[in-house]
Formats: C-alpha cells, sequence, structure tokens
C-alpha cells in the first residue's frame, strides 16, 4: 500500500480545525516561555480563545455541510464527526474554565498543564474522525499521551501517582490488545480501511480480532469488566482531569466504536449486538451497586461514570441509527451534566480541602447556588425530569424498544430506582444534613461561567431538546440505511 | 384567552418558582406573595376552566398541541376533560390552600415555595397531558420535590404507631423491619416514598414503552393511541398490569401502600395536603387516562383485580387509622382506606360508579386536605401528635376544633358535603358488581365515623394538659382563609352538585360505554345511547 501525500489546499481546509489548534498551541507554548509577565489566568483564557475559534470552525464546517476526507479515507470529516469534535471542544474548553482555581494549588506549576489538555484535545479530534484502524491506534495514543502525564499531575500526592501508574499500565496493556486486534483483522481482511471491509465473509480470527478491539476501547470509555482503573485514577487524578477525563475520552471512543461497528460490521450486527447488550448490563448494574458504598465524591461519580457508559451501549445494542442519535444526544446532556458536577466539586474542594460526600453537609446553607446547582446535575444524571438526563434515557429506551431488547430495557429501567438512591444520597448531606463548619463558600468566576453553562445545557436540553434531537439525527444520515435485525450474518464460520 | 387557559394553569406555578430565584431570600413577606399570586393565577385560571368546560360536547377541551420532537413522536399535547378538568381546580385550590398553611414557615422560605409549586405544577400537568410521553414526565417530576418537602420542613415520627413489641422496642413498618432501617426519621420516610414511587413509575413507563411500540404507531399522543392502537389478548394483559400497578403505587393501592403514611407522617402539612389531596390521585387518574382509554378491553376483563385489592385497602386502612395514636398517620391511613372506594367505582365500571369515583376524587381532596392542614396547626402548637397526651384544645382553639369537626363530617360523608354525594354513587353504582365489597365499603363508612371521632375527642375534648395551655387559635385571615376555602368549595358543591356532576358525566359516560361494549358487533346499538 503506497500513500500520496499530495494535498491540495481545499484538502487542508478540512483539517482546518486541527491545523489551527495545533498552530495555537505551539504559539502557547511559546509565550508561555518567553513571556515572564504572562500570568498563568492570561494563558487559560488564551486557550480558551484558541478552542473558541476551533469550535466556531467547526460550527461553520457543520452550517456550510463542509466533508470530505483524506489520506485514503485515513481521515474523514463527515457530520458526525463534526458533532463528536465540538463536544470535545467544548468539554476542553469548560475543563480550562474549572482548571483555573484548581492549578493556583499546584506547587509547580507551568503552563504545559493547559497544553496537555489542548493537546488531548487535539488528538480526540483526530480519533472522532479516524476511519480506519490504523489512524485508530495512532490517535488513540496520542490522546492518551497527554492524559498520562494529566493524571500523575500532582507529583507529591501519592494517590496521584498511583493513579497515574494504574491508567498508564492498563492505557498501555490496552493499547497491545488494540494492536493485535488490528493486526488480526488485517490479516483476516487485507485492509484497514472500515468502509471497504463491509462485504468480508466471517472467521475467527475477524472475531477475535474484533473482541479485542471492543476491549480496547472499553478501557477507554470504562465498560464493566475493562473498568478496574477508573475509580482510582478518577479519585487521584486532579479534579479537572477527572472531569477531562469522565467524558472528552469516552466520546471521542464512541466515535470510533459507532463507526466501526456501524460501517464495518453492519452485517454482523446480531452478534455484536449481543455483545453490547451484556456489556451494558454489567456496567449499568455494577456501576449502580458499587456507587451506593462510595465516601469520595469522585469515586461515586467513578462509579456513575460507570452507570452511564452503560447506559450509552444501549444505544449501540440497539444498532440503529436512532441507537446511535441517542447515544450522542445522551453524550450532550451527559457532557453538561457531569462537567457542572465537577465544577461544583472543585469549587467545593477548594475551599474544604478534600473531596469526601461528608464534605458535602449542609452545603445548601453553605453556598445555596452552589446546592442547587449540584441538585440539578445529580437530579439530571439520575434521569428526572424535566432535565436532560431524562430525555437523554428515554431516547435511549425508545431506541431499545423498537429492536425489541426487553431485557435490556427492564435492566435499565430497574436502575433508575437504583440509581436514584445514591444521588438522593449527595442530596441529603447538601440539603437536610446540618454543616458542620458552617462558613459560606464562594465560587470563583471562572467556576461559575462553567456552571451556568452546565445549567443552561441541563436544563435547555430537558425542557427544549428538539433542535439537539434534529441535530443529532442529521449528523447521522449516513447510518440511514444501516443494516436492520434482519441481516443475519454470522461472524463465525458456517455459524 | 380561553383556549390558552390551560397554559396559564401550568406555567403560572413554574413562573412562579422562577420568579422566586430572584427574589431575595431576606423578603420573606414578597417571597409568599409571589407564591401566592402565581397560585392564585393558577387557581382563577383552573376555575374558568371548571365552569367553562361545555358538558353537551364533552371530550377534550381547551386543547394546546405543539410538536416538541417528530423524532420521537412527542407532542406538548394538553387538554381536559371531565375528569382531568376537576382535578387540575382541586390541585389548584389545595396549591393555594397550602401556601397559606405554610405562611408561617421560618427555614429557608424561599427553596420551600419553590419546591411546593413545582410540586403543584407537576401534579396539575399530569392532569392535563393528552401525551403518554408527558404524562409520565409530570408524574416522574412530582416525586422529586417531595424528597426535598419531607427531608427540609418535615418531622420525626414518634416511633411507628406508637406502639411497641414485647420486648420494648419500637414497631416499624414492614420493610424497615427487614432490612433494620430506623424508620421513624423523616429521610428514611422520603426516600422510601421517592424509591417507591420511582420503582412505581418505572413499571408504568415500561407498559408505556410498550404501548408506544407494540401499537406500531410510535406515537406517545392519548388521542391517536386511543382510536387506533390494537394489541393481542395477552400483550394487552401484559401492558395493563404494568400500567395498572405502577401507576396504582401512588394511589396507593394494597399492598403497595407502605411509603404513604410514613411519608404524610413526616411531611409538612402543605406538603401532606397536596400529597394526600392530589399526588395519590395521580395514580387514579393515570390508571383511568391510560388503561381505561387505551385498553378498554383489558380493562373490562381485569378491573376485578382492583375490586378485590381494594376490600383490604379499605379495610387494613380504616383498621390501621383506628388503632393508630399519631394524628398524621390516622389521617394517612384514611386516605389510603378512602383510596379502595375510589378503586371500587372505578372497578365496577358503571355510569355512577365511575362518576362517583371521579367526585370522591375531588371531595376527598378537599376532606383531607383540611384534615391535614388542621392537624398541621395542633402540631406547630403544641408540637405533638399523640392523641393519647393531647386533649381538651377545644377551650384554647375553637376554630380549628369548629372546622376540624366539620372536615371529620366531610370525611365521613355527611350529607352536605360533597363526599356524600360520591359516597352515595359509588355505593349504589357498584352494587350490582360487587355486592360484597359495597357491604365492606359501608361497614367501612362505620369504621371511619369511628376513627374520626375518636381522633376528635382525643385532641379537643377532655382535659387539657397545662403543657399545651400556650396555644393558639387560628385568628388571622391568613390562617383561617384557607381552611374556610376548602370549606366552602366542599359544602358549595355538596348543595350544588349539578355542573360538577354534568362534566363528570359528559366523559364517563362514553369512556363506560366504550369499554363495555364487548364486541364490534354491538357498537352501532351502543352509539344510539352516547349523548
Amino acid at each position: 500500500m503506497t500513500f500520496q501525500l499530495d494535498l491540495s489546499g481545499a484538502d487542508l481546509l478540512l483539517l482546518l480545525p486541527e491545523i489551527f489548534l495545533t498552530l495555537w498551541l505551539c504559539l502557547l507554548l511559546s509565550l508561555d516561555f518567553s513571556l515572564k509577565r504572562m500570568t498563568h489566568q492570561q494563558l487559560a483564557y488564551l486557550s480558551i480563545a484558541g478552542l473558541a475559534v476551533t469550535g466556531l470552525i467547526l460550527l461553520g464546517f457543520d452550517q456550510t455541510g463542509t466533508t470530505g476526507a483524506l489520506f485514503k479515507n485515513m481521515f474523514v470529516l463527515d457530520r458526525l464527526g463534526i458533532f463528536f469534535k465540538l463536544i470535545i471542544v467544548g468539554a476542553t474548553a469548560l475543563i480550562l474554565f474549572i482548571s483555573i482555581d484548581y492549578v493556583q494549588d499546584f506547587k509547580v506549576f507551568r503552563g504545559e498543564y493547559y497544553v496537555m489538555v489542548v493537546m488531548s484535545a487535539i488528538g480526540m479530534m483526530f480519533m472522532a474522525s479516524s476511519n480506519d484502524l490504523l489512524s485508530v491506534f495512532v490517535t488513540l495514543e496520542f490522546s492518551t499521551f497527554g492524559f498520562y502525564v494529566l493524571v500523575a499531575y500532582l507529583r507529591d500526592d501519592l494517590r496521584s501517582s498511583e493513579a497515574g501508574l494504574k491508567f498508564f499500565i492498563l492505557g498501555v496493556f490496552a493499547a497491545g490488545l488494540l494492536a493485535y486486534g488490528i493486526s488480526l483483522v488485517y490479516g483476516e481482511t487485507g485492509t484497514l480501511i472500515f468502509s471497504e471491509m463491509t462485504n468480508t465473509p466471517g472467521s475467527y480470527g475477524l472475531a477475535i480480532g474484533y473482541i479485542l478491539i471492543f476491549a480496547a476501547l472499553g478501557f477507554k470509555i470504562g465498560a464493566v469488566p475493562f473498568h478496574a482503573w477508573i475509580p482510582d485514577t478518577y479519585q487521584g487524578a486532579p479534579t479537572p482531569v477527572t472531569a477531562f477525563l469522565s467524558i472528552a475520552p469516552k466520546a471521542a471512543a464512541l466515535a470510533i466504536l459507532i463507526r466501526m461497528f456501524y460501517v464495518s460490521l453492519a452485517s454482523f450486527k446480531p452478534m455484536w449486538a449481543l455483545l453490547f447488550v451484556v456489556a451494558s448490563i454489567f456496567s449499568m448494574t455494577y456501576g449502580n451497586i458499587v456507587a451506593i458504598a462510595q465516601k469520595n465524591i469522585k469515586r461515586l461519580l467513578a462509579y456513575s461514570g460507570i452507570a452511564q457508559i452503560g447506559n450509552i451501549m444501549i444505544g449501540l445494542a440497539a444498532g440503529t441509527k436512532q441507537g446511535s442519535d441517542a447515544i450522542m444526544f445522551f453524550l450532550l446532556t451527559y457532557l453538561f451534566a457531569n462537567l457542572g458536577a465537577f465544577a461544583v466539586i472543585i469549587a467545593v474542594s477548594h475551599v474544604v480541602k478534600s473531596d469526601e460526600i461528608e464534605d458535602y453537609n449542609g452545603l445548601n446553607r453553605r453556598s445555596p447556588f452552589l446546592a442547587a446547582s449540584m441538585l440539578l446535575f445529580l437530579l439530571s444524571l439520575a434521569g428526572v425530569p424535566p432535565l436532560a438526563g431524562f430525555i437523554g434515557k428515554i431516547y435511549l429506551f425508545i431506541a431499545a424498544i423498537k429492536e425489541e431488547l426487553y431485557t435490556l430495557l427492564i435492566v435499565g429501567l430497574i436502575n433508575i430506582v437504583i440509581s436514584m438512591y445514591y444521588y438522593l444520597i449527595v442530596v441529603k448531606k447538601m440539603y437536610i444534613n446540618e454543616p458542620t463548619d458552617s462558613s459560606p463558600i464562594l465560587a470563583s468566576m471562572p467556576i461559575k461561567v462553567a456552571v451556568y453553562v452546565g445549567i443552561a445545557g441541563t436544563v435547555l436540553l430537558g425542557v427544549y431538546p428538539g433542535p439537539f434531537i434534529d441535530w443529532a439525527v442529521s449528523a447521522s444520515l449516513m447510518f440511514s440505511n444501516i443494516a436492520g435485525p434482519t441481516a443475519a450474518a454470522s461472524l463465525l464460520p458456517g455459524g | 384567552m380561553g383556549e390558552y387557559s390551560l397554559l396559564i394553569i401550568l406555567f403560572a406555578p413554574f413562573l412562579g418558582a422562577i420568579a422566586l430565584m430572584f427574589v431575595p431570600r431576606e423578603e420573606a413577606l414578597l417571597v409568599r406573595m409571589t407564591a401566592a399570586i402565581s397560585a392564585g393565577i393558577s387557581l382563577l385560571a383552573s376555575f374558568y376552566i371548571f365552569l367553562a368546560y361545555d358538558t353537551a360536547k364533552g371530550g377534550f377541551q381547551f386543547v394546546q398541541r405543539y410538536v416538541w420532537s417528530e423524532e420521537l413522536g412527542i407532542a406538548f399535547y394538553l387538554g381536559v376533560d371531565g375528569i382531568g378538568g376537576p382535578l387540575v381546580f382541586a390541585s389548584a385550590i389545595l396549591l393555594f390552600a397550602g401556601i397559606f398553611v405554610s405562611w408561617h414557615i421560618k427555614d429557608r422560605t424561599k427553596e420551600f415555595y419553590m419546591f411546593l409549586l413545582i410540586l403543584a405544577a407537576a401534579t396539575i400537568g399530569v392532569f392535563m397531558s393528552l401525551d403518554l410521553f408527558f404524562l409520565y414526565f409530570f408524574y416522574e417530576m412530582s416525586v422529586l420535590p417531595m424528597y426535598l418537602l419531607l427531608g427540609l420542613w418535615g418531622s420525626h415520627t414518634k416511633g411507628y404507631l406508637g406502639m411497641t413489641d414485647p420486648e420494648g422496642r419500637k414497631l416499624r413498618d414492614s420493610v424497615g423491619f427487614i432490612f433494620n432501617f430506623g424508620s421513624n426519621s423523616k429521610e428514611y420516610a422520603a426516600m422510601k416514598l421517592v424509591l417507591f414511587l420511582s420503582a412505581g413509575a418505572v413499571v408504568a413507563l415500561m407498559g408505556i414503552l410498550l404501548i408506544y411500540h407494540l401499537s406500531g404507531l410510535h406515537t406517545f399522543d392519548i388521542v391517536v393511541l386511543r382510536e387506533q392502537a390494537h394489541f393481542s389478548d395477552t400483550v394487552a394483559t401484559l401492558i395493563w398490569f404494568l400500567i395498572f400497578f405502577g401507576f396504582a403505587s401512588i394511589a396507593p393501592i394494597w399492598p403497595l401502600h407502605s411509603w404513604s403514611p410514613v411519608g404524610h407522617a413526616a411531611a409538612p402539612a402543605a406538603t401532606s395536603m397536596l400529597h394526600a389531596g392530589v399526588l395519590m390521585k395521580l395514580g387514579h387518574f393515570s390508571i383511568i387516562r391510560v388503561a381505561f382509554e387505551i385498553l378498554p378491553d383489558a380493562t373490562r376483563e381485569w378491573m376485578w383485580v382492583a375490586a378485590v385489592l381494594c376490600v383490604f385497602s379499605i379495610v387494613y386502612g380504616g383498621l390501621v387509622s383506628y388503632f393508630a395514636k399519631d394524628t398524621k398517620y390516622v389521617i394517612g391511613y384514611s386516605s389510603s382506606s378512602h383510596m379502595g372506594y375510589i378503586f371500587l367505582g372505578m372497578a365496577a365500571l358503571s355510569y355512577i360508579s365511575l362518576s362517583g369515583a371521579v367526585i370522591y376524587m375531588f371531595a376527598h381532596a378537599l376532606a383531607t386536605s383540611m384534615l391535614f392542614a388542621m392537624a398541621g396547626w395542633v402540631y406547630d402548637q403544641t408540637h405533638s401528635r399523640d392523641i393519647p397526651s393531647l386533649g381538651g384544645l377545644v377551650e384554647k382553639m375553637p376554630f380549628i376544633a369548629g372546622a376540624f369537626i366539620v372536615a371529620c363530617m366531610a370525611s365521613i360523608g355527611m350529607p352536605g358535603t360533597i363526599n356524600f354525594i360520591a359516597e352515595v354513587m359509588i355505593i349504589v353504582g357498584s352494587w350490582e358488581a360487587y355486592p360484597f365489597q359495597v357491604v365492606v365499603a359501608v361497614l367501612g363508612i362505620v369504621l371511619t365515623l369511628a376513627y374520626m371521632f375518636k381522633m376528635m375527642r382525643g385532641l379537643f375534648y377532655g382535659r387539657l394538659d397545662p403543657e399545651y395551655a400556650h396555644s393558639a387559635d387560628a385568628r388571622h385571615w391568613v390562617d383561617r382563609m384557607p381552611l374556610l376555602l376548602l370549606i366552602v368549595c366542599s359544602i358549595t358543591l355538596g348543595i350544588f352538585p349539578g355542573h360538577f356532576y354534568e362534566v363528570v358525566r359528559s366523559t364517563v359516560e362514553p369512556m363506560v360505554d366504550r369499554i363495555n361494549q364487548v364486541a364490534p358487533l354491538i357498537t352501532q346499538n351502543t352509539q344510539g345511547l352516547l349523548p
């Protein structure tokens, strides 16, 4: 296979967001080292400005319908990619907002924190566009590289180092699985590009290869049974990094999962749908039940994140266009609620210097604003109307019932009740319990921005989801002819 | 303006809650006035739809429809029929009265009124939703404010029923007993309520999703589903049971009732009023709206289940009320017991019994909320709900005592109150179908008489404990107005039930006809009977 890298200007235009952000990154680095007077806040706002421009370019692409493929289909810019890139860029910008306060407490701090965050974002933007297995591998490792550093950023903190080590070892292990899976798939099909694999006959090698790739991506999204690193890493990592981990890599990995399973494996749908049903049931149930026992709010959100990934996989189990639409909409709702919750956690921990759930006792008396916003975010995560999470869950359930996945649906519904319990425990601490220390907690301006964005998204997507649903629907038009449940080909020979 | 009245009724409390966010917390009077004004607007508009409902035309009126999501088949579709209309009116009355009953709440007043307004608006939303999605949306939305209202402003209970086992330990309720929870705290009551109701809600949601998918229509529109949805017998039975037990858990039917009295006991007065008054009726109403409208055949076939269970509700609730020593438990269990009458009226499926059931929902809302309001007043004054230790309060609070007697009379179903009409209609209408249950229901009324008199005597007559000598009567108009409003509504409608009955009848009769038409063969005959 030879690559012809004769790119025209018009081709480069498709890469504009990534190119721009990369150049901006270089600018940030050089400014940080050359201008001594530059405060880290200014650097943060500069990074946010760069992300805002990137977001605007992406929105422009979305409006004008700019699409195309580059590098022999390795990189594809379609509306699906744009959707996920916008989620990633938006999440990164919010992460930078909530980082500004947090990094003040770092003993050793240089501007490379922001650079690392933006670099990971670039990696994930490429992930959202990767259309063959090679680019999946490269972009995945590229984006994870930044996270390895970020997770272990608190050098003096044992937990952070432990988190970094765990994340690194399991991440490298996942990379190994991914590489092995890719080699098996390549051996069976002779191609790496998703869209060229659609008509390959099933074989054991292909099945094992894809299961390995699924496992590697399962590590990224934190689905049971690949979740082991999640709680410790979430707890140990600096909180903004935890927030970043909890949404952006998941979105990017889901983009790959959707592309891979919907395009290259469309004809084997009944088989992989079963895989997702099982993973979804275990993720939801395990995540929700273990979350009940948590004493640390970051661990609680880690387990709740495992459960939410279980919810998201309902859409993959449905395996229809509506399933992927529901996933995309759910990710939007999850973005606002989860990042908002982490913003509140940062604001609280900035004052009380700890992340135990006990510290939320009487938060309503200490800061009615933070308590009310945390209430909204938790209830959205629990799926209570009229908040965004409710619509997201109903959307997934509707996608599932149209495919008649009754078992999955029943488990999902029972899990709503279970999850209600532990979210309400936090609500109880915030509202009903009396504070041990009644000094007020004030949120700084950047945190407030993130919280307000979170509230606006959580409420708007809940009461007026129409335009956002339409957006998700139109972003995945390419799946409108995806194989229905009747196309029962077997991934295994003679099966 | 007329056609937008439903929007006004629904959104006035919501906007009130939003407006409260911007009212400074120190301005307590402004906070209360904002809440009262938004509830007042809602009340006036709901009174208007109650009067202006066209009984000759029947069906859904004041309809508003906005497409919400084409992709999912959801429309924001509002409308009331002769069942929803009166219940919307009842919710608005209780919200307005509840705001004045909780006028003296000092702790976090702003949040209290916000949650109360959201709770009431959500219940109102259920009563006017013509789209299954929004019915569920508002239903689920009404549960969460209850958690906070109970948890924040509620009160702990002094032991379950005030009884101890032979070894001197406090008796807990069944769930708490098995899992060894402390069941006397308001947090426990709040959490239990939310988990029970959420569990019921997801069961109902399963039914709703099955209706959505298996009807093949992929819409949540109740009007379309009513006309076009057809299910095989097995599927219809399955869905019917999901819908029935899902929604009956909030009604609450025996044996799904245990969250309710605990919740009542822990709740502050205004919350108990809304809870017993309208929240519980969400169950009956949703069963009528979903099961009766969309699954008429399964309803005809399986509604006897409700007739069987209602016997337990009536007897069990009545007996516990008789032996309970805590005022709120007495009223709470009497509510559970009275919900059985509504189920009986619904199960009999005759014109008169179903109309009686609907009127009973309204009547019970007024009577029980009065009782809760006054139990709350007595508790505020004496800080006790323990009937044996109270007594002789009539000297200290003659107005409350007088109103309490009226409320008890209404609860028993004395002629002159709307409850009397409702009870008689249920008993007369159900006699043909379920004579045994009717006998039980009549005995239940005797039981009601017994425990209401017992509570009345225990609270207001006998010797006054000097500890409670400082208790005060409701003297200010703010305190008297809500009670008088409820009493006036109950008695006015009891003496002039004509319009109310016509409103209910215009909806109930076609509905009963539709359920009772056994096969399409006799459609032509029954059509002649339609008004």
